[in-house]
């Protein structure tokens, strides 16, 4: 015990005095208190001659009133350089312990824990710690009577305290404080520097939303006022490890914060804004509680089932509305094969099913992938991610150019070599990307069955995963492969003529409403500057794309192809550099997030979340549920011809049916989760709850009739 | 276009790059190290049993807790002696807390009694990074085939009291025991507590 000598006489005195002085005396000796009795009882940690920590007990005041609260702080003073930690240590360390020994009639409160500190060793140990110096405090509950003069307070308190090496230390520490009727402040300062540096349990002064990351959860902040620097600090969960939140600058009040952590548990914690001053709020995720994935329901319908499924479901892939550009685009591949020989023709065919099995089998793995990894995957989740709209934009345009016959692709010579020693000439591997890209637009389409074959397979073992991508695959490929294996039933086809340049031609428009779609969707995500820069960068491919096929032909001079290819490099640059590199990539940090995006048609749609619905259901309300995203054509589809009508609006609200909107546009782990409770992963997808039927919803078909839908509801017999 | 699909499918299979620590589930990363008689060991040897790593600083509270308490030289003879494979590792950088030469980990072995298979010296952390080890004592359990089956904290109590090992929920007993009897282990990751591992 550090105690000093005048400190320690200071503290006789007091209580000697205290017995025998008269009322009169009192506030002078309340006086005195404050200034020695209430820091009087320090402990000192030494190591190798060093004080490491001084630890002291400290109160709010200077006396104690029965019935009054008062707050009770363990001071720990670090020596430079060292530290000790916050409730949650971080990647090593131990969390300060301060546990109060109270008279009976006395009660503590939760420990409330400043702000801390982020410290970075090496290896990237990352710890929330204290430096300088740190007030723990309690809020302690005092009896209504108290029928000593004084008390005194004791407290246990462990600390870690670390620089290179950690050093664990202890005191027994105590505090006697007299009982009065009335009290002054003590410690003020203290008391008041600490009290600021509080988390807040109030409403944050801005706007959150969590969102779902193959990696964890991205904590997304908005309207963060002139705030220049954010910050989270986790909670300590010990059964899921919460990983490190990289500090954020703000832009224009916004920035988005990814949370590492596998499988997407609740996560609480603490926001930290810097402007200035460091100021904190406790925040949570808008979960409950994890829900279970592996989900038992679908294991009693047989592998095969499922995989027939994927097999019908993949053949219908072929007829969803998102695909139609590129069939028309596969339809005119055919035509211009039907002139070739019947084993080309075949080839072809062939190609473009390698084409189609290389994407789902890549889709396979990459699932298989995240899967392992413990992330929440989805069927359509590329969708989800703008960065991979944008890319599937570029391939989209470049593509169309193509058609519109800017430039002709010339493979380069060894990688035609490649091809044709692979076993055809050019038009193979045409037929073979065709493939990969006819597939790659279908996943947002979730067709009947596939829904449940697909949520059947997240829930597999990995090889049950590949079959049924495979199964889907097989089904999506097996009309062309049939044509191509009976080329004869195309003998109903035009005969090939100049016609087909201008068909050929035409086939570029559809693709380019395939990109304005993609670009709807980016805007959606990621609001209009990100279109405008995702469309400025299209530009300059475009004009890269002219560059290439006017000047770099084989009759051009070196003159020429020297400059075209300066201009390619600088339109590349242009683009990819600065338009995308530079422009997107913020826009993507500071557009506003759409998850709780509200739809403008005549609905009035209540917002998913799962608490309003079971409020909603416990009030014995009837709900229709309306699992949409907006990169979805069939939801908008049936939100067109089937929900949004003038019938189905009467109905709802003659029946006092409440609509509830499920927007999956940008991922969102509480839907997904709803949609694994009926082994789902994709949308559309309908529920309607029957009043008394909270348990059992009625499962509405995902090509939606309005007809259909009325007699669900009941408003139709 | 060939090249551009190529370029979307590797962007694609980027997104979805996992985490770099390894996980819980999957291959146990393959490494080779010399312990303190100089022999050279591989991950790979042990194929078949049953391996341990243990991450180690005898300067840690940490560790000292569970060695000054015999807590985990009983677990290393109870599960050597069920033939399991007991690794221990010192990923102290030279220099800095932990680090021994060979001879003084022969010495601080003996001493303490560990009855690890052995000690392994990791001067330049790449193991202990190859495997995101943060602190000391951080315990791995491999199993036969090669997969992490465990990683984490030594048990649930956070604290460097010797005492608070009695009552102490022992996760890696729990998954041994789990994991020998042929069952999948129920606690599969835990966050681990201690001192951080000196990287340089």
């Amino acid at each position: 015990m550090g105690k000093t000598f005048p400190q320690l006489y200071a503290t006789v005195c007091l209580t000697t005095v205290w017995s025998h002085v008269g009322y009169v005396l009192r506030p002078l000796a309340i006086l005195l208190s404050a200034f020695f009795l209430l820091t009087s009882l320090s402990s000192a940690q030494l190591y190798q001659g060093q004080t490491l920590v001084e630890a002291t007990l400290v109160a709010d005041t200077t006396a104690i009133v029965p019935g009054q609260t008062f707050r009770l702080g363990l001071l720990l003073r670090m020596a430079p350089g060292w530290h000790t930690y916050w409730e949650n240590p971080g990647d090593s360390g131990l969390a300060t312990k301060f546990e109060p020994q109270l008279p009976p009639g006395f009660s503590a409160g939760p420990l409330a824990w400043p702000l801390p500190r982020r410290i970075i060793e090496p290896g990237d140990i990352q710890v929330y710690a204290y430096k300088g110096e740190v007030l723990l405090v309690r809020t302690i509950t005092t009896p209504a009577a108290i029928d000593t003069a004084e008390i005194n307070l004791l407290a246990k308190s462990t600390w870690l305290v670390c620089e290179a090496i950690c050093i664990p230390g202890k005191a027994d520490l105590q505090l006697t404080l007299p009982v009065a009727a009335a009290a002054e402040p003590a410690n003020t300062d203290l008391f008041a520097k600490f009290k600021a540096q509080l988390p807040s349990a109030d409403q944050p002064p801005f706007t959150i939303s969590w969102t779902a990351t193959p990696t964890g959860w991205n904590l997304g902040l908005r309207d963060a006022g002139d705030a220049t620097r954010a910050d989270f600090y986790p909670f300590a969960e010990d059964k899921h490890p919460v990983g490190h939140t990289a500090p954020r600058d703000l832009i224009r009040g916004a920035a988005d914060l990814a949370i590492p952590v596998a499988g997407f548990p609740p996560v609480r914690g603490i926001v930290v804004l810097e402007n200035g001053e460091r100021r904190g709020w406790t925040v949570a995720s808008n979960t409950d509680a994890p829900v279970a994935r592996d989900t038992p329901v679908a294991a009693k319908t047989g592998l095969w089932t499922y995989l027939l499924f994927g097999l019908i479901g993949g053949f219908i892939l072929n007829l969803m509305p998102c695909v139609l550009p590129v069939i028309s685009l596969k339809i005119f591949g055919f035509m211009r094969q039907a002139g070739d020989s019947r084993a080309n023709i075949l080839k072809h065919g062939l190609a473009f099913t390698a084409g189609i099995f290389l994407w789902f089998l890549g889709l396979a793995a990459v699932i298989i992938a995240l899967k392992s990894a413990g992330s929440e995957v989805t069927w359509a989740f590329q969708f989800q991610n703008p960065w991979f709209n944008y890319v599937i934009g570029v391939v989209v345009f470049v593509f169309a150019l193509n058609l519109f016959g800017v430039f002709e692709i010339v493979l380069p010579g060894r990688a035609t070599q490649g091809m044709a020693e692979a076993g055809g000439h050019g038009g193979l591997a045409g037929s073979f990307a065709q493939g990969i890209l006819a597939t790659l637009l279908a996943t947002p389409c979730t067709a009947p069955f596939l829904g449940t074959a697909l949520g059947f397979a997240f829930s597999q073992a990995s090889a049950v995963i590949a079959a049924m991508f495979a199964a889907i695959a097989a089904g999506m490929a097996f009309p062309y492969l049939l044509l191509s294996a009976q080329p004869g039933w195309m003998k109903y086809l035009p005969k090939p003529g100049v016609w087909m340049e201008r068909l050929k031609q035409f086939m570029g428009f559809p693709l380019l409403a395939t990109l304005l779609w993609l670009l709807y969707v980016i805007g959606q995500q990621r609001g209009t500057e990100a279109v405008i820069w995702a469309a400025a960068t299209y530009l300059c491919l475009g004009l890269a794309a002219w560059l290439y096929g006017a000047f770099l032909g084989p009759v051009s001079s070196t003159r020429a192809k020297t400059l075209a290819t300066l201009g390619i490099l600088l339109s590349l640059l242009l683009g990819l550099g600065y338009f995308t590199g530079s422009l997107f990539t913020r826009s993507a940090a500071t557009m506003p997030d759409k998850s709780a995006a509200t739809p403008t048609d005549g609905i009035p749609w209540v917002p998913f979340s799962e608490a309003e619905l079971q409020r909603l259901l416990a009030e014995g309300r009837p709900v229709f549920l309306d699992f949409t995203a907006d990169w979805c054509i069939t939801c908008k589809f049936n939100l067109r011809t089937a929900i949004d009508t003038k019938a189905v609006r009467e109905a709802f609200e003659k029946l006092g049916i409440v609509p509830m909107l499920a927007d999956w546009t940008n991922s969102n782990p509480e839907i997904t989760r709803k949609l694994a409770q009926f082994d789902r992963v994709g949308v559309p997808f309908y529920l309607f709850y029957a009043p008394g039927r909270a348990d059992d919803p009625v499962i509405l078909p995902e090509l939606l009739t309005e007809q259909i839908l009325l007699r669900a509801i009941g408003a139709q017999p | 276009m060939n090249i551009i699909t190529k370029t979307t499918l590797a962007l694609a299979l980027a997104a979805g790059t996992a985490l770099a620590a390894p996980e819980v589930g999957q291959p146990a990363p393959a490494f080779t190290l010399t312990d303190s008689n100089g022999q050279s060991h591989n991950l790979a040897d042990f194929k078949g049993k049953f391996v341990v790593l243990e991450w180690l600083n005898h300067g840690c509270p940490f560790v000292k807790k569970h060695y000054d308490s015999n807590n985990m030289q009983k677990l290393q003879k109870e599960y050597t002696g069920k033939d399991v494979v007991w690794l221990s590792i010192v990923s102290s950088a030279p220099g800095k807390q932990g680090h021994m030469s060979p001879a003084e980990t022969n010495q601080a072995k003996e001493e303490k009694g560990s009855a690890a298979t052995a000690v392994l010296l990791d001067e330049d952390g790449t193991v202990g990074q190859l495997y995101g080890a943060k602190v000391t004592p951080e315990l791995y359990v491999i199993n036969p085939e090669g997969n992490l089956i465990y990683a984490g904290a030594i048990d649930d109590t956070k604290s460097v009291d010797p005492a608070d090992v009695e009552g102490a929920t022992n996760y890696v007993k729990r998954a041994l025991d789990e994991a020998l009897a042929g069952q999948p282990v129920s606690t599969p990751k835990t966050e681990p507590y201690g001192c951080s591992v000196k990287y340089n």
